[in-house]
């Protein structure tokens, strides 16, 4: 049955009431509204549901809310400070990397969750974390373009 | 010839709206009332329905509605009438909806689904058209020639043959005599899924007032305006069609697909809104499909490598209902001639009923499968004339003032398929192919692109275009985006028609059947061609009537005029001006008199004198064909039988560039989905049509690390009718990929493959039989 549970999400406290076992997904899209993280397969492979859960990229669609109970979650309406867009958002808008933009929202939380850790990462670990997102538009290469020119702007950044 | 505006990448008008999460799709809509569909699909894929019990799922929480196909009095479909919205007395496929339940939240809906419960007689079933065509075959229509179907249609009663598209070109399959060496193969392009990232979805609501709202992921909305109009009897303004922003598109989210079952449900709950939304299961057993085609080909040359015929017998397995693919087995089968001239052609298309989901575009209309074939058959015919294969297709290319098979004369305006090749030549085949080693075999193959362009009758493509009082533009359009980069094409070819800054143009975003101009739909790569013109004839009306105001202001005649998009001015004394922002609502005078017209300007762009096939299968497809080559450079793992592609070089005859990072993102994504088709995609069947792998993790698409690093070049030959001489390219990058990876494997191991996708375990097996034999 329904049970309170309390998390922060995009920096702002809050609660819902709602079965513990209901998708992170469900409860962010639908209960909370934030409709930026986008469902597009059944059983998490394709990636585009994808969030920050206390700094680490995670998929949505196959984790009960109760898991997220007191975490510090982050969706892609999280990111930009006003009309300042993440440098990651900046990067992917500019390099090609969008042409549908379903996937966007996923790659951008994959790539937030590793270059925010770690703005060193090095070719393996950008290829390891793009491999997990599924795009049918792009053949990749300018999401790849779109994560180095942001890794330069963070690191450029600090 | 140099453009202020043209060829240059400015960003998407779209990518802040996308990058944000902010972008609208379908399934981010929430209107208040609103209720939420599950639907039920049957457990045979080709069944008599005998009774359905819908009275336990009645009674489940939230409920509001259990709906059935019963009682359903019309078909629809644009090319032939065969559709149901949802099935009455007998299912056809395994995704085909029977049922249908109403409530209040989507979870609710579907827990009351599996109360449900349906008695079925299962009938024979066929996977394959080439079973289905057979005379004593099961009939999956026995209406098959009674539906409504457009005038060019031949159905075959008493058979699953929907359609037999014939042509003939010279003295047909009598042209062999003529040839010295004829090779041939049985190819096949199994069924695929366009599997964009974002699946089907739709919001149907019967309003009080009689009227009827929709939102879609389509890119038809004034297809289905007119539709749901027919189907249920009103005024086809009385239905408000609204399309969001689309997660993909690539072919199967044209035509009508989803609307008509979702308005059925939602026409039993008038006044609430309804929504469904595909898992990706629905979305690849429910939806359309792509390809599935056979292809029966044989080509002949004579000694010298001229080619002399060609004969193609497509049989198309169209799935259960022929309305959608239709038009790609016709497509398929006077494409498969690609880019060369051939003088005799015999050309047989059938598309066939059988129980898989309907076939529908699949980035493209058949341009894939047909010239797989040709291509493929190019250089096996190259070894049996001892020639090198590319310069067999030198000597054979559709050039300036050559006919394809449909009888079209090829100008230097449709693109210089020579060029593209000679790129891809140099680029590729100067060098060495790298020497087998300890863990791969290495290939090389090439591939020629020719793709036609797609319309019908009446497949024009609006514009509406406004000057506000600051000088910016307004445009609206009735083209849908869907990653195309649509939009972008609109503000950079709007800004260089009215010379003004593409920062003044704003471009539509949705599509409303309200209030946008109408388009028949946004298909075959020609919104560019097509909706470019159109925006150039609104601009040329939208300045001549800036130019009748200034007149007026300047006191002289209009064609002593300039405009350069800041002033009107006087030709002989430019000093005599009146500035563009004064007049764009007419000017107002001193005393407060107002004198000339609003700068706003509709238009559209018909394709110049398309018609339908003529007796022979021939006819005018209406415009500029596009040319281009490809490459692909191979590895096989010896060990596992995958493979990998290293490069894939890709030049096309594009005309004019207008934004060259959208152009090389639609060919380096193309390219993935076609590489894709070669080694990995297939929609599984088994014998009693349950699709086996209807999920991402099973239906594998490419992913990053598996993406070919890629050379994407444009050669520019202006088109004659396209905006400022570009042409479209939406579709071809995926027609290469699958003919120039097989010709690769066989460079690498010496084993023609005629079907795809040659997955490890196929090319594996083939490598050990190929020891055995050895």
């Amino acid at each position: 049955m329904a049970e309170k549970i309390s998390f922060t999400i995009n920096g702002q406290p809050t609660t819902v009431e709602v079965d513990p076992e209901m998708l992170v997904i469900d409860v962010i899209r639908e209960v909370l509204n934030l409709t930026g993280t986008k469902r597009g397969c059944d059983n998490s492979t394709c990636g585009s549901c994808t969030i920050v859960v206390n700094g680490k990229a995670t998929k949505s669609c196959n984790m009960p809310v109760k898991k997220i109970a007191g975490a510090d979650v982050l969706t892609v309406e999280g990111l930009a400070k006003g009309m300042e867009l993440h440098p990651i958002q900046k990067a992917i808008s500019e390099s090609g990397a969008i042409q549908c933009g379903f996937c966007t929202p996923g790659i951008v939380m994959e790539l937030y969750g590793l270059l925010e850790a770690n703005p060193q990462a090095n070719q393996t670990e950008i290829e390891n974390a793009l491999n997990k997102h599924l795009c049918r538009c792009t053949g990749y290469e300018p999401i790849r373009d779109g994560a180095l020119m942001a890794q330069k702007l963070i690191q450029d950044r600090k | 010839m140099k453009f202020k505006y043209l060829g240059k990448s400015y960003n998407r008008p779209d990518a802040i709206a996308k990058v944000t999460g902010k972008a609208v799709y379908l399934d981010d809509i929430r209107i208040p009332g609103m209720l939420h569909a599950a639907i039920l699909r049957p457990e045979y894929a080709h069944a008599n329905i005998l009774n359905i019990f819908t009275e336990e799922a009645e009674k489940m929480p939230g409920v509001v509605k259990v709906v059935t196909g019963k009682g359903c009095k019309y078909h629809y479909g644009d090319n032939i009438r065969d559709l149901v919205p949802m099935a009455i007395d007998k299912v056809r496929y395994i995704g085909e909806p029977v049922a249908a339940v109403v409530a209040d939240t989507k979870a609710n809906a579907e827990a009351a689904l599996a109360k449900i419960k349906v008695e079925y007689e299962p009938l024979p079933v066929y996977i394959d058209g080439r079973e289905a065509m057979k005379p004593d075959a099961v009939l999956i229509h026995k209406e098959n020639g009674q539906y409504w179907h457009l005038p060019h249609i031949k159905p075959t009663p008493g058979t699953n043959i929907a359609n037999t598209y014939h042509l003939i070109k010279g003295k047909g399959a009598e042209g062999f005599k003529d040839a010295d060496v004829i090779v041939e193969g049985d190819f096949h392009y199994p069924l695929g899924s366009c599997a964009a990232i974002e699946p089907h979805g739709a919001i149907v609501w019967f309003k009080e007032d009689h009227t009827i709202d929709v939102w879609s992921s389509s890119i038809c909305p004034f297809i289905i305006r007119e539709d749901l109009a027919h189907s249920y009897g009103v005024p086809v303004s009385d239905v408000r069609v609204r399309i969001p922003d689309i997660g993909g598109c690539f072919g199967y989210k044209s035509d009508i697909t989803v609307e008509q079952t979702i308005a059925w449900i939602a026409s039993f709950v008038p006044g609430r809104p309804v929504k469904w939304v595909a898992s990706r299961k629905e979305d690849i057993t429910s939806t359309l499909l792509g390809h599935g085609i056979h292809s029966k080909m044989r080509i002949g040359a004579r000694k010298d490598g001229k080619l002399v015929a060609i004969q193609n017998e497509v049989v198309h397995t169209g799935g259960a209902y022929a309305d959608t693919p239709v038009n790609v087995t016709m497509a398929a089968t006077h494409n498969c001639a690609g880019g060369y001239e051939w003088e005799h052609c015999d050309l047989i298309g059938y598309t066939v009923y059988t129980n898989t989901p309907p076939v529908g575009a699949f980035r493209g209309y058949g341009h894939q499968e047909g010239q797989f074939a040709v291509e493929r058959l190019m250089d096996i015919l190259a070894r049996k004339l001892n020639m090198d294969p590319i310069k067999l297709r030198e000597m054979n290319y559709l050039s300036e003032g050559k006919t394809n098979s449909l009888g079209e004369m090829m100008w230097k305006t449709h693109g210089d398929i020579r060029q593209c090749s000679d790129y891809v030549k140099e680029k590729v085949f100067s060098k060495p192919k790298p020497a087998e080693d300890e863990n791969y075999y290495y290939g090389r193959g090439f591939a020629a692109v020719s793709k036609s362009p797609k319309g019908a009758p009446f497949s024009t493509k609006g514009c509406y275009m406004k000057m506000n009082i600051d000088g910016s533009v307004n445009v609206s359009m009735g083209g849908a985006e869907v990653g195309q980069g649509l939009r972008t094409v609109v503000r950079q070819v709007t800004a260089e028609a009215l010379k003004i800054d593409p920062e003044r143009v704003r471009v539509y975003n949705d599509i409303d059947t309200l209030y946008s101009p109408y388009e028949w739909q946004t298909i075959g790569s020609m919104f560019t061609t097509q909706g470019g013109r159109a925006i150039i004839r609104a601009a040329d009306k939208l300045i001549a009537i800036l130019k009748n105001t200034a007149a007026q202001v300047l006191k002289t005649d209009v064609d002593y005029l300039e405009y350069d998009g800041e002033y009107v001015y006087l030709r002989n004394d430019p000093s005599i001006h009146v500035s563009v922002k004064e007049i764009t609502r007419g000017y107002i005078t001193s005393d407060g008199i107002t004198v000339g017209e609003m700068a706003q300007a509709v238009s559209d762009a018909r394709l110049p004198r398309y018609m339908n096939p003529d007796a022979n299968g021939q006819g005018s497809l209406g415009v500029s064909y596009t040319f281009g080559a490809t490459a692909a450079e191979i590895r096989i793992e010896k060990k596992t039988g995958k493979v990998i592609v290293d490069n894939f070089t890709s030049a096309f005859d594009i005309g004019q560039v207008i934004n060259p990072q959208q152009a090389r993102g639609s060919v380096t994504g193309g390219v993935t989905i076609g590489m894709g088709a070669a080694i990995s995609e297939k929609v599984e069947f088994s014998e009693d049509g349950k699709i086996l792998n209807p999920h991402l993790f099973k239906y594998h698409i490419p992913t990053y690390k598996e993406a070919p690093k890629q050379d994407v070049e444009f050669i520019e030959n202006p088109d004659a009718i396209g905006p400022f001489g570009a042409r479209g390219i939406g579709e071809h990058s995926v027609i290469g990929p699958a003919p120039a990876i097989l010709n690769a494997i066989y460079d690498a191991v010496g084993i023609d493959f005629y079907e795809i996708p040659v997955t490890p375990d196929v090319l594996k097996k083939a490598l050990e039989s190929r020891q055995e034999v050895k």
